[in-house]
Order: structure tokens, then C-alpha cells, then sequence
């Protein structure tokens, strides 16, 4: 099987002033394609530093992290910026929309960075808000839509182009138990369907109980590293 | 790239939207910056044309001709014949729209109770027509008949400070071609005012042949004064007409009148910094907005980040919504501008400056001038200048590191 | 010298008066006096009183003229115009000064302005004799008084002649003497006045020999001319009219 991420030796320093915060120590791990893995621990124990070390958003004080065969970090900004735009979603835990833009156009504008023809986005972006269950409101605002609806949106804009990797953190968060087991039973499905790699922090013990393979990290240390089903 | 540039204009234009009333002051500025550069651009086109078609009817003419020491020494023994025929030759220009031969030469005016020192002007009335003031100036009595007219016209402040008036007779002395004084009664058949009170009292005008008569000459004149069709084809003709009559001295009005030529250049040269002044202002405004809603959309750039948008399409995004601001502003700052100087009508009445205007050799009602070269001025200088102030916020933007802008909530 | 060229212009006019009694066109009798003055030569000796509210000048002068077109002015008093001079031919003046040695031509700007700091132009000196042609003249009045006859003349210049004045009113007596000179603006206001106050038999003939000129409207300020000396027939001729002759101290 086909390794989508791996991370050897990461550790992430952040320094205040005189204080030095050991956010993430010696973190190694590698998560094969279409695995849908999940990420736990308490709070400041490192879940949202890892996520965004693997998607580039923020750089790793050592150590390296390989995304679908390229050197996250060894590249530039804009290197970054199109790996991301071409093989990892994210959503997070909330203000995930572009408040101007209608739910289809938030799911659209990806398409549109690629190059898509405008059938193709218009085709493919209603399909996917019809999966997500959000027929009929895809001409809303973010504004107009509840946080579910608005996290439904933000997963549909994640994995519409099919992305390699899609990086959820703490996407239930904001949403009630009922709404938070549709969206992770969703991501699910798509992440099967689409043959995409799911990682997704969180605190929820549903969503855990939803993922098959459960990461626990505790003072930026991984202490568990259990495959589940 | 044209899926890119959809994407930019459309965000451009709904972030524009988003809060309302900060992106209406800020137009507002904008609009307020574009007119008053444009208004004041007009006043100042509008003045410096006064004073050129001041200067112009003025007894100026575009073009001069004298005798080669008339100008350095403006007397008698200083003149030239017309009966010349390359000069006759050279006058019938198809640049030439008028011309007009005056005897213009020292005198003095002798009342009951006064004397002064003037400049008589001999004219032929039907040829000054419409190439200088007189006429349209008179405001009691008449304007010469023909140039055998025996009457003269002086102007108001004259005919107060010696005490005399429409009617009455006064004494013209001068010297005559051989130097012997001649002096003889006229009547004061018109009195001239204008705005300018160095011509009111300096200058007073009779008939060509008249003054011919007086001065014991026949066919000579001082000048011939020339007005142009065009008169950017000033510089052309006078390089002609001194070619072809090497014995005389052929001026613009330019050379004629180096003072108003320095305040014409002086108000040109204004515009841009008057200009920069205004943009000076509306620009830290637009940079201060610009700002403002980049810090409040921190999270968003973030966001954009992280699907992949490049630095410099966030860049790109903030800057197309400020260059949207921007031309909008000077769409409507024109209009408005428009709209304005078309409303001042005729000019603005200055008559309240009047000392300073006449000392400046201004006339008392402004008009509006709105010529394409300002235009394209104004308008250039906000949107270069408008473009290049908000490359700052805009790299501002470009430059949050996402990962902060996004936990940053 | 003005003084001069217009007391010998009255002068005449009385001469010509006198000998035709009985004539009635003013302006006859005028131009026959100046004829008869033509061939008339003098020497004389005059002194100027220039007086103002707060100061009074005097300056004395010789005066040599040939005829109505020539003449020629020699101060002598007070020491610090000593020596000044003006020389009048025809309807040219010249005027020279000692201290700069210079010779300067009274240009024409300067025809209307004040001779001296007097209360005479320039060019009431200089005035042309044909100037009498450029009026129209009329007797308004013949009175006897004190055995002589006195003739009231309203001289009105013509439309083109050089003469601002609307009107001008002379008051002379048939024995030559020039009693009143009335200047009118062309309102009919009067505007200045020439009057004699002393009038003496002298060199044969009666003679103004206090003259006073005064603005109407400046109270207070007037010149005189008091003529104390005079030789007709002096031996005078053309040559005595020259610039050098202006610049040399002997004249
Ligand atoms: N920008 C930062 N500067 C300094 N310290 C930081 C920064 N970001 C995170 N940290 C610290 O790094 C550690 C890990 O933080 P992180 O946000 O990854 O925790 P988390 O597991 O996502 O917690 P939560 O469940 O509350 O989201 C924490 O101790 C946090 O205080
Ligand atoms: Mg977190």
C-alpha cells in the first residue's frame, strides 16, 4: 500500500520570548492512502500542530515530512501552495467559508485555481453539495447556513477535486451529536468512494469510534498508534 | 489566467460591499480628492487662459511686428512703411485670420487741470475689431467711426484723474517724425474701462489716419499686431514672417509679454503639485482603509492559504478591490466634476479680489477650462499613485503566515 | 521767461488796440499787434516771486528777446539758481544748468508742467504765435474808466487748437496795458487768473509792471512778475539766441 504521509523525527519549538513551548517531540508516524485516521488527546497536546506540519501551513523546527512523495518541509511558499491547493483538503473547526461567496462558489473557487472548465465546476460542484445533503442551498451565503450545513460545505470544497489527503481539525467540534455523526458518516463514505486519506482531530469519542485507526498524542508525544477495524 | 481574473474581480467587487459604509467614505474621499483636483485644474486653466486672452486683447495680438529698435526704444523715429511689398506678401499667410497696423508711440494728455504721460495709439477701428478690448469695452460715448475719426477714446480712470469727461477736449502733444512737439485739441468721443487699470490710464486711441496726420507721417505705423488661426502654429509663422522681412523684428506674444508667459508657465506647473498635495491626503486614507480590512479579514487570507492560494493572489485580490475602489471614485469625481464647472456657467465672479486679480492683470470673472491634458493628469495621478499605495496593504496581506491567520480567531 | 513771451503778447495786443479804436473784430486787432511787435527787440530786467502758504521764493533774472519767438533768461539771484537759464526759439525751449553744465531740451512731456516750481507752464512761455489763429476772437465790452479805454475780449480756442481752456477773457486798456487774463475751463469755471497790480510809465510807454498768476482753487499760492527794468530797441540780434549763448555766463 501507498504511503500518503510520513513524518520522521518532527518536532515543532514554538518560542515566547524567553519561554520555549515543546508543541510536538520526535513524532513519527506514516498513514497509508485511504486510511481514515483519527487524532485525540487533550487539548494542547499537539493535534492542530501536526496537522498543519503535514499540510504546510506552518514549518517543523526538525525532522521531515514527506506528503505523497515530495519534502513538505523543504519547499518554498508557492510550492506549498500548490500542493495544497492539488492534493490536500482542509477543513477546520470553523469559519471555514469565504463569507462573500455562495456555498457552490466556496466550492468552485478551488476547481476554478485549477483550471477547470466551467461545466466541469458547475457539474461537479452541485454534485458534491448534493451529497453532502446541501441540494437547494447551494446559492446561500455562509451566513445563511448553520454551523453543520457550513462544515458540510467546507468537507464538499475539501475533497471535490480529490485530493490525496484531506485534514480535518476538529470538524464536529461545533455541531451537535447528531449532526457531528452525519458528517463524520459522511467523510466516510467519501473518503471509501473517492479512495481519499482522511486525517481528523478531535476530542469526540464518537469520532473516534468512527475512525479505523486512532492516534493518541499527549504533550506532543504519540502514546497510542491503534489500527481499530 | 482569465479563470483566475474572474475569480479576483468577483471577490474584489463583493468585498468591496461588505462594509458598506467604510467603503462609502472612502469613495467618498476618493470622489472628493478627483474633484477638487479637476475643479481646481479648471480655476487654474481658467485663469491662465484669462490671462493669455487678456494678454492677447491686450494689444498683444499672437504675433507683433516692429520696426528692428521699436521694442527697446517705442518711439516716432522708430517705425515702418507699409507700403513694402514682401511685407505685404508675407501678411497674406493662410495662417494669418487678422492683422492690424497701429501707430503706437509716447504723448501727453493736457486737461484744465492736468497733464500725464501716456501711449497714444493710433488704430484703424474696423480692423482692431476682435483682436483686442476696445471696443467691447466702451461704455459711454462711442467707438471710432473710421480711422479719420477726429475724436479719441481714453479710459475712465483717465478721464477722472484729469478731471475731464466725455465731451470735452482735451490736449494731445507728442513729437512728430522730424522730433518738433505738435499738440492739438481733440474731444473725448468714448470713454474705455476695463479691468485692468495700467491700460485704463495708459493708453488712449484714435483714428490710424488721424494720428498719421498728427504726427506729419503717411503709410508708416509703429506695429502691426497679428492673430492666428491656430495658434499653435504661432512659432512657425514668426520664424516665416522674420524670415522674410530680415529688416523688421517679428515677436510672439511670448517674447512680447515674458510676465504673462512666467504666470501661465507658473499655474502649468501647479497642477501636479497641487495634484500630489490632494492625493497626499486622499491616499493615507485609502492606505488607512485598506489596512483596516486586511486585519479584519485575517482569517480568510489564512483560509485562502490553505487551499492553496498563492501569496500573490491575495496580494492580487486586495489590490483589485482597492483599484476598483479607485476607478469608481474617479468616475464619479469626474462626473461630479463635470457637473460643477458646467454649472459655474460663464466663470466665477472674483470682483471681491478685484485689487489682487487686476494686479495680477486678471479680469474679475474666472472662467472654467477643463482640457484633456488635466484630465488625463488627475485621473493618472490617483490611479498610478492610488495603485502603488495600496501595493502596501495588499502585501501586508499577502505576508500573514496561515497558520497564524487561521488560529488567529 | 514765460512771464516774458506773455507780457510781450499783451504788450502788443495793446499797441494794435489802441491804434485802431474804432475797429471792432478783436481778432484783427490782435494779430495787428503782434505784427507790429515782430521787429521789436528788449532788454530787461524782472525778478519772479513764487509764493505758497508756508513759503515765499524770489529770483531775479535778465531777459533779453528778439521779437515773440526768441528769448533767452539769465537768473541771478538767489546764489544757488545763479546762472540757470532757458532759451526759447520758436516753439523749441531749452533749459541749462550750471552746477551739471548741461543743456537739456524741455522734452514735450514736460510742456504742461511747472516752470521754475511757478505757477507758469512751460508752455505758457512757449506757446506759438500763430496760437491766435486757433481762436475765435470777440469784443464783449468797451468801458471808459479813468480817461481810458478799456476793451473786455472773449477769446474761445477752435476745435483742434492746442488749448485746453474753454474759454479765455483778457481785460485790456487801449494804452497797451494788459489789465486781467481769465482762464475758463470748458465748463465756464474759472480755473486761473493773470492779473496786473502795478502798472508804471517806463522806456516811454505804460507798462505792466506787477503781474500776479493764481489758481483759483489753491488760495494762497501765486506767482508774480515785477519787471523792474526794460531798454527797447537794445542792440539785439539773432546770434544773442544761441545754445552756446545759453551756456555762457556772460549772458
Ligand atoms: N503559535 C503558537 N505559539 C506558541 N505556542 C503555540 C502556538 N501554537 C500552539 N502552541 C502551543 O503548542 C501546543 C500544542 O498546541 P495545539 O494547538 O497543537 O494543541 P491542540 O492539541 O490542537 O489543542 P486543542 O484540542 O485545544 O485544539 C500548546 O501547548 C500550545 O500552547
Ligand atoms: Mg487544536
Amino acid at each position: 500500500m501507498k504511503t500518503v504521509v510520513s513524518c520522521k523525527h518532527l518536532n515543532k519549538i514554538y518560542r515566547q520570548g524567553q519561554i520555549e513551548v515543546k508543541a510536538l517531540t520526535d513524532i513519527n508516524l506514516d498513514v497509508i492512502a485511504g486510511d481514515f485516521i483519527c487524532l485525540s488527546g487533550p487539548s494542547g497536546s499537539g493535534k492542530s500542530t501536526l496537522l498543519n506540519m503535514i499540510g504546510g501551513l506552518d514549518s517543523p523546527t526538525s525532522g521531515e515530512i514527506i506528503v505523497d512523495g515530495q519534502h513538505v518541509d523543504k519547499m518554498s511558499k508557492s510550492e506549498l501552495a500548490e500542493l495544497r491547493l492539488h492534493k490536500i483538503g482542509f477543513v477546520f473547526q470553523a469559519y471555514n467559508l469565504i463569507p462573500v461567496l455562495t456555498a457552490k462558489e466556496n466550492v468552485e473557487m478551488v476547481m476554478q485555481m485549477q483550471g477547470d472548465s466551467k461545466q466541469y465546476r458547475n457539474e461537479h460542484s452541485l454534485a458534491i453539495l448534493k451529497e453532502v445533503g446541501l441540494e437547494g442551498l447551494e446559492n446561500r451565503k455562509p451566513a445563511e447556513l448553520s454551523g453543520g450545513q457550513q462544515q458540510r460545505v467546507a468537507v464538499a470544497r475539501a475533497i471535490v477535486d480529490k485530493p490525496c489527503l484531506v485534514l480535518a481539525d476538529e470538524p464536529t467540534a461545533n455541531l451537535d451529536s447528531k449532526n457531528a455523526d452525519n458528517l463524520l458518516q459522511m467523510m466516510r463514505e467519501m473518503g471509501e468512494q473517492h479512495q481519499m486519506t482522511f486525517i481528523v482531530s478531535t476530542h469526540d469519542p464518537m469520532v473516534m469510534e468512527r475512525a479505523r485507526r486512532l492516534i493518541k498524542l499527549h504533550d506532543g508525544k504519540i502514546i497510542e498508534n491503534n489500527k481499530q477495524h | 489566467m482569465s479563470h483566475i481574473t474572474s475569480l479576483l474581480m468577483s471577490l474584489a467587487w463583493r468585498n468591496l460591499w461588505r462594509n458598506k459604509r467604510r467603503t462609502l467614505v472612502i469613495l467618498f474621499a476618493i470622489v472628493l480628492g478627483v474633484w477638487a483636483m479637476i475643479f481646481t485644474a479648471a480655476f487654474m486653466r481658467g485663469m491662465s487662459s484669462q490671462i493669455l486672452s487678456d494678454t492677447i486683447n491686450n494689444l498683444t495680438g499672437h504675433i507683433q511686428i516692429h520696426s528692428k529698435q521699436y521694442l527697446d526704444d517705442p518711439v516716432i523715429d522708430h517705425r515702418f512703411s507699409l507700403i513694402d511689398d514682401q511685407l505685404f506678401e508675407s501678411l497674406n499667410n493662410v495662417l494669418i485670420k487678422q492683422t492690424s497696423s497701429r501707430v503706437r508711440v509716447p504723448a501727453v494728455i493736457v486737461s484744465e487741470r492736468e497733464s500725464t504721460g501716456l501711449v497714444m495709439v493710433g488704430i484703424n477701428p474696423d480692423n482692431e475689431n476682435g483682436m483686442s478690448f476696445l471696443q467691447s469695452s466702451i461704455v459711454e460715448g462711442r467707438y471710432l467711426k473710421d480711422e479719420n475719426d477726429s475724436g479719441i477714446i481714453i479710459g475712465r480712470k483717465l478721464a477722472e484723474r484729469l478731471e475731464t469727461r466725455l465731451g470735452k477736449r482735451v490736449v494731445i502733444m507728442s513729437q512728430d517724425k522730424d522730433n518738433k512737439i505738435v499738440d492739438r485739441g481733440f474731444r473725448i468721443v468714448g470713454i474705455f474701462d476695463t479691468q485692468m487699470e495700467a491700460l485704463e490710464t495708459g493708453y488712449i486711441f484714435m483714428g490710424l489716419q488721424t494720428s498719421e496726420d498728427l504726427l506729419n507721417i503717411k503709410n508708416e505705423v509703429s506695429e502691426v499686431s497679428i492673430l492666428l488661426h491656430d495658434m499653435n502654429q504661432l512659432d512657425e509663422l514668426v520664424a516665416d514672417l522674420q524670415q522674410q522681412n530680415p529688416h523688421l523684428d517679428v515677436q510672439g506674444w511670448a517674447q512680447l509679454e515674458p510676465m504673462s508667459r512666467v504666470i501661465i508657465e507658473l499655474y502649468d506647473s501647479f497642477h501636479l503639485v497641487w495634484h500630489l498635495i490632494v492625493f497626499l491626503a486622499m491616499g493615507f486614507g485609502i492606505v488607512n482603509t485598506l489596512l483596516m480590512s486586511v486585519f479584519e479579514r485575517t482569517r480568510e487570507f489564512g483560509l485562502f492559504q490553505s487551499l492553496g492560494l498563492k501569496p500573490g493572489f491575495i496580494m492580487g485580490q486586495v489590490w483589485v478591490e482597492s483599484t476598483l475602489l479607485l476607478m469608481l471614485g474617479l468616475f464619479l469625481g469626474n462626473i461630479i466634476a463635470w457637473w460643477s464647472v458646467l454649472a459655474t456657467g460663464e466663470g466665477i465672479d472674483v470682483s471681491a479680489f478685484a485689487q489682487g486679480m487686476e494686479m495680477a492683470n486678471l479680469s474679475n470673472i474666472i472662467p472654467f477650462v477643463i482640457i484633456t491634458k488635466d484630465l488625463v493628469l488627475a485621473n493618472s495621478v490617483v490611479i498610478i499613485l492610488g495603485m502603488l499605495t495600496s501595493i502596501y496593504p495588499a502585501w501586508r496581506a499577502s505576508r500573514l503566515v496561515p497558520a497564524d491567520a487561521i488560529t488567529r480567531v | 521767461m514765460i512771464s516774458v513771451k506773455l507780457k510781450l503778447i499783451y504788450t502788443c495786443l495793446l499797441f494794435l488796440i489802441s491804434t485802431s479804436v474804432n475797429a471792432v473784430d478783436a481778432r484783427q486787432l490782435i494779430k495787428d499787434a503782434i505784427d507790429h511787435f515782430r521787429g521789436l527787440t528788449s532788454y530787461s530786467e524782472a525778478s519772479m516771486i513764487i509764493h505758497r502758504p508756508d513759503w515765499q521764493r524770489s529770483m531775479d533774472m535778465k531777459i533779453w528777446t528778439q521779437g515773440l519767438d526768441r528769448s533767452l533768461v539769465r537768473v541771478t539771484a538767489p546764489k544757488k539758481d545763479m546762472g540757470n537759464g532757458s532759451l526759447l526759439i520758436d516753439d523749441d525751449m531749452w533749459s541749462y544748468t550750471p552746477k551739471i553744465n548741461k543743456v537739456i531740451k524741455i522734452p514735450s512731456s514736460m510742456a504742461h508742467q511747472s516752470w521754475m516750481g511757478s505757477d507758469f507752464s512751460n508752455n505758457d512761455v512757449a506757446r506759438a504765435d500763430d496760437l491766435i489763429e486757433k481762436y475765435s476772437h470777440k469784443i464783449l465790452e468797451t468801458r471808459q474808466q479813468d480817461g481810458v479805454t478799456i476793451y473786455v475780449i472773449e477769446s474761445v480756442p477752435h476745435e483742434d487748437a492746442p488749448v485746453v481752456w474753454g474759454k479765455e477773457i483778457l481785460t485790456v486798456r487801449d494804452d497797451h496795458v494788459l489789465l486781467e487774463h481769465k482762464f475758463y475751463d470748458q465748463d465756464g469755471i474759472l480755473v486761473k487768473q493773470l492779473t496786473t497790480l502795478e502798472i508804471k510809465f517806463i522806456a516811454g510807454k505804460n507798462l505792466a509792471t506787477i503781474e500776479r498768476m493764481q489758481k483759483v482753487d489753491a488760495q494762497g499760492e501765486w506767482t508774480e512778475f515785477r519787471l523792474h527794468h526794460i531798454e527797447f530797441d537794445a542792440d539785439i540780434n539773432k546770434s544773442t539766441f544761441t545754445l552756446s549763448n545759453l551756456r555762457n555766463p556772460r549772458f
